[in-house]
């Protein structure tokens, strides 16, 4: 079942700005879905947007299986949201915000009790239960958002950012909690450019950039992703006699490599299977008679595999261009019109779809 | 309902707190009570002394702290909305409904916490020379004024983020509304016309119709008021 599904979902700003793209979505219940970004991309935007805060310029969005607007009070009963840096009522204390919270999501008042009190201890601000939230740290403010977001035992939980602003043990802590928020039928999406957070607790990545949906698929077809192809080795000894081979390794043009140091990073373009390549770097190394210090496929992982997907994705753009002029029928000399600009580019979609959930494209 | 409940518990919380509020309350009981002793020692005609009240005092003093916590009641707040109100299960209609009668209600609650004692201070100890249904109407017709500008400023709020320049509209409209009203031949719509004729009106001396208009006016005026902010406020992108 699709907890939420969006279809070239468009948010054009004024006629200035296009915050998304023909975005198309699809989250699977009970997934841990990291939406990948970097800042600007349009991830908040399509929280907002499923939350009902704002409308979309064109495209449908649909959580738990019915279409979002601003006046389906009973469908954000089911969901729990997470803001960036949540801003909060400063005059009240977290337990008469919760207790407000609790009210506004319908809760009786003896249930809310009896949560607020177990969620202000599961974020460990049961001590500072009686101070006011204008006191509070980014990362109190941020574990209260939490707790709020918690507070109606949602089916969907959306946190946009959630370690944003934290010291590394807030953050540490922020990902155990959503590690155990994880399973029992809850559906999570967490939006972040911190690639180590999605890695550690999400089952599927989404990677978002410019309003679009560049790659989307399970996190471990993004490990695969970001080992396979690169061969990093420390070498000792006669580097320079290893540097002059290193392209041997492959064809012209299949290959890429660079040096750090006494480290190389080569990177196999072609389709072979890894350990392939591995064998034929052990093979130089041998002829070249340099010692090996170290050697490891894949090099800063999931870091490098979400880079090159944006890379890829800015290369691309003409091809996309190209292919929305011809579904466009344009006549041959016509300027061809930029996707973003229109404002209904499902056509984009078309160029997309090989690369959503494609990860081989 | 909970939420609108809710929401309203909130804000009559938050206004609860405010120092503008409270310092807006000690302004207006401290002159009322100066007035009442003035106009029993000198023997003051009760309808001049509640004219001069509600004219000099109540209203100048009411049209800014009502700008201000009106103007402020969304856009005060603009960041908390979405983050910790709307993003849960409240619809729009019910935290602007929740908004509106906590703001006019604080309002008119104040206002007549305040004059219905005085009138009858000032009519047991002053000259009494208004009628019961001319100091209903007189109180009434101020009612209606109060509650225009506080629909306004509730207006003003949802369409403008800054709250500051929201209250500079607001004033920037109430004080140049004479001059407008008066190049249309609406006089008697301005608040300057409605507040000087009061001593009259409290006598019974003003026309039933001059009455009726004004007292039917502003409360339409209101409500257009409020659907306009109404639908600005469903429409808006948080």
């Amino acid at each position: 079942m699709l907890v939420v599904e969006t279809n070239d979902l468009t948010k054009i700003y004024d006629n200035r700005y296009i915050a998304l793209n023909a975005l198309t979505l699809n989250v699977e219940k009970g997934m841990v879905f990291g939406l990948v970004g970097p800042n600007g991309a349009g991830k908040s935007t399509t929280f907002r947007i499923l939350l009902g805060l704002q409308k979309a310029t064109a495209g449908t969005a649909s959580v738990l299986g019915e279409p979002m607007s601003a006046e389906r009070a009973d469908l954000r009963r089911r969901i729990g949201f997470l803001p960036t840096n949540p801003k909060f009522p400063r005059n009240l204390t977290p337990i008469q915000y919760l207790e407000f919270v609790g009210a506004i999501s319908g809760l009786p008042a003896d249930r809310a009790k009896v949560q607020l009190a177990r969620l202000l201890q599961a974020v460990d601000l049961t001590g500072a239960a009686s101070q006011r939230i204008e006191g509070f740290s980014t990362g109190m403010l941020t574990r209260l958002g939490i707790a709020a977001s918690l507070m109606n035992d949602p089916e969907l939980l959306i946190l946009d950012e959630p370690t944003s602003g934290l010291d590394p043990s807030g953050r540490k802590q922020t990902i155990e909690l959503i590690r155990e928020l994880s399973g029992r039928d809850r559906t999570i999406i967490i939006a972040t450019h911190i690639l180590g957070d999605v890695e550690r607790v999400c089952t599927d990545v989404g990677i978002i950039s410019a309003g679009r949906m560049i790659y989307t698929g399970p996190m471990t077809e993004m490990r695969r992703l970001a080992r396979h192809g690169t061969v990093s080795v420390e070498i000792e000894g006669n580097t320079t006699a290893f540097e002059q081979q290193v392209h041997t390794l492959d064809e012209i043009g299949s290959l890429a490599w660079e040096r750090l140091g006494s480290e190389f990073r080569i990177t196999f373009l072609g389709a072979e299977p890894l350990p392939n390549y591995v064998q034929r770097v052990l093979g130089l190394v041998d002829r070249t008679g340099v010692e090996l210090l170290h050697i490891r496929t894949g090099a800063d992982e999931i870091e490098e595999a979400f880079l090159r997907r944006l890379e890829e994705d800015r290369t691309r753009g003409f091809l996309r261009a190209a292919a929305w002029a011809a579904t466009q029928e344009l006549r041959p000399g016509d300027a061809p019109e930029a996707p973003g600009e229109s404002e209904t580019p499902s056509e984009s979609e078309t160029v997309d779809a090989g690369v959503s959930g494609d990860p081989a494209v | 309902m909970q939420a609108f409940l809710a929401i309203l518990r909130y804000d009559l919380g938050q206004l609860a707190r405010s120092w503008l509020v409270r310092i807006w309350v000690v302004l207006l009981v401290a002159p009322a009570l100066f007035l009442t002793v003035v106009a029993s020692s000198e023997n003051e005609l009760a309808s001049e002394t509640l004219g001069a009240y509600l004219g000099a005092v109540l209203a100048p003093l009411s049209g800014v702290a009502i700008a201000v916590i009106t103007a402020a009641a969304v856009s005060g707040e603009s960041g908390i909305i979405a983050d910790s109100i709307l993003s849960r299960s409240v619809t729009r209609s019910e935290y602007l409904w929740a908004k509106i009668a906590s703001r006019i209600g604080v309002t008119l609650a104040l206002y007549f916490a305040i004059v219905i004692p005085l009138i009858y201070l000032v009519t047991r100890y002053a000259v009494n020379d208004v009628s019961a249904g001319g100091t209903l109407v007189g109180v009434l017709m101020v009612a209606s004024l109060l509650g225009f500008l506080a629909a306004l400023g509730i207006t003003l709020s949802t369409l403008m983020r800054n709250v500051l320049m929201a209250v500079l509209v607001l004033l920037l409209a109430l004080v140049s509304s004479g001059v407008i009203l008066q190049f249309l031949g609406l006089t008697w719509l301005s608040t300057t016309a409605v507040l000087n004729d009061l001593p009259d009106t409290f006598r019974g001396d003003t026309g039933a119709w001059d009455s009726v208009r004004v007292l039917l006016l502003f409360p339409m005026m209101s409500v257009l008021a409020l659907f306009a902010a109404m639908w600005t406020f469903r429409q808006k992108d948080l």
